[in-house]
């Protein structure tokens, strides 16, 4: 169960490998998150790190795509692939982000996940299964995409 | 202030203070020998913001002496903590680690190594003049990590590449002249690896650094059946074969470590080669942005196979350490200083803010 490799340009491509795997993992400020405690709501799973210029290029329309949403049962999440936490912390402090950094030392979700470059973020549905994947950089706020995270609302 | 000194079995201990010379240093057989040139390289370790236990961890110079470095010993001080000289098992990698309890203001650690080196060159026109192999270290030089695997498409790369060599030499060099025609850095690549080399292949993105391109090497070698490794170092010195790119052109080397590859080939022994040099000089030698056809990075690359200036300390060969008494996870490798608070690891690829200096001087040639 794996993004497709290569990275051929940045799409939504609709997801048919199989379930979600299990999500747990600790935030910054040391509280659990745990997906399966999510269902009803869209997730978007993002895998990122500081040094991936991608990664940091992307993460104003993830953002964009958040607010497009306020007040719908949206949460996007950004595991941070096997950084120090000081690292992250000063990276937060000059691009602050409004979501749930989740740490992962040692790779372990990152492996679980199959994720093999960065910025790759899964799309899960409201009712627990990977809908959308995207591997490199997406443009959230683009019309096509807006769309198909809207029509995964009220599904499951 | 709590000072130790360690003494490296076989070798005597200057007078402390000073250091007149180097007793003991038998000349080594391998092709290319020149004189011994002697550093000295200071790493100062200064925690800002410690809160709870905090552990610091420094790499020390290769625990064996080789044919082309030996180390004249390491000396500590701790201030408020203490301080072992480890090993890690797999390796042998030297661990200097220093704990300071809570109570410890201003948690700070300085480690003094001292070491001699000398030009590696290995005959690959001669067959027969290496040193054998321990098979325990050669079977471990074949076996995959965490960040080098060797199956799948890395198995399915090497095998296309070295289909036409007959001899494990053939089967190297064709690795290496592969990975530096096809390795690049290209900052419009849309997706980062994180040096695993297998993402690197899938990807297609195969651009990165000493890290990414010499276990790329390593993979690929291994893969084919020719035991190779990482050597996790730090330039020390500049090039006194005229490149720029390739030395550490001031005395603070904070941000110099470089991790070159060997390979062993039965009747050469242990091989010397650095691919991701040669992709350095094409990117940085000045103007920058050489062609590979430029006189400059022929010459490395002719050189870069079979062949080490010394201007350089080599740490370990530690692939997936666990740091000890570390709270965190491995580290992929150990060529860094790390350290960890109660609020977490410190970011060893900031040395301004964890913060620590490293720096250099020559004391000595002969």
């Amino acid at each position: 169960m794996a993004p497709e490799p290569g990275f051929a340009g940045a799409t939504l491509r609709t997801w048919s490998r199989g379930p979600a795997p299990g999500l747990f993992l600790s935030d910054l400020r040391g509280r659990d998150f745990r997906l399966e405690d999510y269902r009803g709501t869209v997730v978007l799973v993002h895998f990122w790190a500081t040094w991936c210029e991608p990664c940091r290029e992307e993460m104003p329309s993830l953002e964009k795509l958040k607010r497009r949403f306020t007040g719908r049962p949206l949460l996007v999440v950004a595991v941070n692939v096997d950084e120090p936490e000081a690292r992250i912390r000063k990276f937060l402090a000059q691009f602050p982000l409004s979501f749930p950094i989740l740490l992962d030392p040692g790779r372990q979700a990152t492996k679980a996940w199959n994720v093999r470059l960065m910025p790759t973020t899964f799309v899960i549905g409201a009712d627990g299964r990977i809908r959308y994947a995207a591997s490199g950089g997406l443009d959230w706020s683009a019309p096509e995409v807006v769309e198909r995270i809207a029509d995964l609302f009220g599904k499951g | 202030m709590d000072r130790r000194t360690f003494i490296k079995a076989g070798v005597a201990l200057p007078a402390a203070g000073a250091f007149t010379g180097l007793p003991g240093m038998a000349l080594a057989e391998s092709a290319g020998s020149t004189s011994w040139r002697v550093f000295e390289v200071t790493t100062r370790v200064d925690v800002a913001n410690p809160t709870g236990v905090t552990r610091v961890w420094l790499p020390a110079p290769l625990s064996a002496d080789t044919a082309y470095q030996k180390a004249l010993g390491n000396d500590w001080s701790a201030e408020s903590g203490s301080v072992r000289l480890l090993r890690d098992q797999k390796y042998a990698a030297g661990i200097v680690a220093a704990e300071f309890p809570k109570s410890a203001g201003k948690p700070a650690l300085t480690l003094v190594s001292r070491f001699a080196t000398r030009d590696r060159a290995v005959d690959l026109s001669r067959r027969g003049s290496g040193a054998a192999e321990d098979p325990a270290v050669l079977r471990l030089s074949l076996e995959p990590t965490e960040l080098i695997p060797t199956d799948g498409i890395v198995r399915e790369t090497a095998q296309g590449i070295v289909k036409d060599q007959k001899t494990d030499v053939g089967k190297a060099r064709a690795i290496y002249e592969w990975i530096v025609e096809n390795t690049f850095r290209d900052p419009k690549v849309r997706g980062c690896g994180w040096g695993d080399i297998k993402a690197m292949l899938e990807s297609r993105n195969l651009g990165g650094k000493c890290g990414d391109l010499n276990a790329l090497f390593v993979g690929l070698a291994r893969s084919a059946g020719i035991p190779a490794r990482d050597v996790y170092g730090v330039r020390v010195a500049a090039s006194r074969l005229g490149y720029r790119s390739l030395g550490a052109n001031s005395e603070v080397i904070s941000k110099e470590q470089h991790c070159r590859a060997e390979f062993y080939a039965e009747g050469y022994g242990w091989v010397p080669v650095d691919p991701a040099d040669v992709r350095k000089v094409v990117l940085e030698e000045p103007p920058g942005h050489l062609a590979l056809t430029s006189q400059k990075v022929e010459a490395a690359r002719k050189r870069l196979f079979g062949s080490w200036e010394m201007n350089w300390l080599a740490f370990n060969y530690a692939h997936d350490v666990q740091l000890p008494g570390a709270q965190g996870p491995k580290i992929p490798y150990f060529m860094y200083p790390n350290g960890e608070t109660a609020q977490g690891r410190l970011d060893p690829l900031d040395p301004v803010a964890f913060k620590y200096s490293m720096t250099t001087r020559e004391l000595k040639s002969v």
